[in-house]
């Protein structure tokens, strides 16, 4: 590329650094700490998109980036190079899931029943400027109810696929260490269906919305009704020397459902899932998995498009890597448009009759 | 789920001790490994290390497995007095999965009383936590009425 055609200002470059980094102030345990316990909903984004669960060093990301989601993420995933694959985990199913919010737009009365979990879906929005001024906002503690939520629930597409709701594709199990994987192939297209889930779980929460709000708004094939949404915790089993399989801990996991009528007289339906807590991004990319069948080349719902335009690292990287210095390249632009210029002849002196 | 632990003369099965451990309380898990270490003697770590474990879930549309992401874990994994112990935990804390590959390797020469005790607390303690949990999940259950 053009750019690495200069040299010169390593002086200004390690000032520019300093800079930087000055306005950001001292990064200690505390302040990473403070990041991970005041912003869960940030942490999550980033893990999904970075693809990497680990709640402190996203914290950290964050507080060396200074909140810049895509300097925080870039780091996650160069940090995430330097460690080793231990296992791949066995596959989490939805009636495995440790629910704590599982609601449906599309059905008012769906087995296991609605369960608001922890959401702002009915709260008011109203800002508490009274902290500001120094008194503490402090939460009204849960009522509980005297008995437990059930813990598992089954998907509802399950629940519709025994009704004959929607369509029951035959699959077949795949061993783990076969399951395609994204971090060790390259994304082709027609994408298999376990590369498009995966690019979507890692994908920029923004560039979803933008691209699934598209096809809400009516440029893409089918309107979306939330079927299910679920934010739960996944068990991480993985298998002991001995061959025992067992649990090494839970993660939050997020994972949407959409549904619109479909020409086959059936309910067609979108997936998407995501590590952590992230509702915004598993109901647009539900949304953008149940437009692409049949999409037309180059729309925001056609596969390649939302998987190259969303891929957060691949595209803040493209955009901010014009900031660097491309004088050779601009330079040659300019000899043509100057040769051009030179090439080309006068205009034509009228001559009056 | 048949509820192990509440008679003291059972030992808990390999697979429940292990969730049981990965979730335990980190204090008192050190405790109990510091413990159990004396009767092990020389200990050979075979692996202390953080790591991925890639995490698929099942697409509820195609029954398509697909990967979520990488979890950050703490793997180790012992050997001492003719049997190993290995423990593994989800964040990256290795004096964790290291009490727990201790703990594994002495129950797995013979869950003693003190194991046996710590593994009934915490299970009731990990229960309850879910347990309370559940019930402020259950508190916002909803019955919409449609007009």
């Amino acid at each position: 590329m053009a750019y690495v055609a200069t040299r010169g200002g390593e002086r200004a470059i390690d000032q520019s650094e300093r800079l930087y980094r000055a306005g950001l102030g001292q990064i200690d345990a505390a302040r990473v700490d403070e990041i991970r316990r005041a912003l869960p909903m940030l942490i999550d984004r980033v893990m999904g998109e970075a693809s990497l669960y680990e709640p402190d060093l996203a914290a950290l990301a964050l507080a060396q980036a200074g909140g810049d989601l895509y300097e925080a993420v870039l780091l996650l995933r160069a940090w995430r190079t330097t460690q080793p694959r231990l296992a791949i985990a066995e596959a989490v199913l939805q009636d495995q899931l440790f629910t704590h919010r599982r609601i449906s737009a599309a059905f008012k009365d769906i087995p296991g029943g609605q369960i608001l979990g922890p959401s702002l879906d009915y709260a008011h929005r109203l800002l508490a400027t009274d902290v500001l001024r120094g008194v503490p906002f402090i939460p009204t503690a849960v009522d509980p109810a005297s008995v437990a939520a059930p813990a598992h629930q089954p998907s509802l597409a399950a629940w519709q696929k025994a009704q004959g709701l929607v369509a029951d594709p035959a699959r077949t199990d795949v061993a783990p260490d076969d399951i395609p994987d994204l971090t060790r192939e390259p994304l082709l297209f027609p994408a298999e269906r376990a590369h498009r889930l995966q690019s979507l779980a890692r994908a920029d929460t923004g560039g979803m919305l933008a691209l699934g709000y598209s096809a809400m708004r009516g440029y893409g094939n089918a309107h979306p009704t939330v079927n299910e949404l679920r934010l739960a915790e996944a068990e991480v089993r993985v298998r002991h020397p001995r061959g025992t399989v067992f649990s090494a801990g839970r993660v939050k996991v997020s994972q949407a459902e959409v549904t619109s009528k479909g020409k086959s007289g059936l309910l067609e339906l979108g997936f998407c899932a995501t590590l952590g807590w992230n509702e915004v991004k598993v109901i647009s990319g539900a949304t953008l998995d149940l437009n692409a069948p049949g999409a037309a080349k180059g729309s925001p719902v056609e596969e390649e498009f939302f998987l190259y335009h969303t891929e957060p690292v691949e595209a803040s990287g493209f955009c901010i890597h014009f900031k660097l210095p491309h004088y050779v390249t601009f330079q040659s632009s300019l000899d043509a448009l100057r040769g051009a210029k030179a090439a080309t002849p006068a205009a034509p002196v009228k001559v009056t009759a | 789920m048949f509820d192990q632990g509440d008679d003291p003369a059972q030992p808990f099965d390999h697979a429940r001790m292990l969730d049981i451990l990965a979730r335990a309380d980190a204090d008192r898990l050190a405790v109990l490994a510091e413990e159990l270490l004396g009767g092990l003697g020389a200990v050979e770590v075979v692996q202390s290390r953080t790591g991925l474990v890639m995490l698929p879930l099942r697409d509820t549309v195609q029954g398509t497995d697909f990967h979520l992401g990488e979890v950050l874990v703490a793997e180790a994994h012992i050997r001492a007095a003719g049997t190993e112990g290995y423990g593994m935990i989800v964040g990256r804390d290795l004096t964790r999965a290291m009490a727990m590959a201790v703990v594994d390797a002495a129950a797995s020469l013979g869950q003693t009383p003190a194991i046996r005790a710590f593994l009934r607390r915490e299970a009731a303690e990990q229960a309850a936590a879910d347990n309370a949990r559940l019930r402020e999940v259950e508190a916002t259950r909803v019955d919409m009425e449609t007009f």
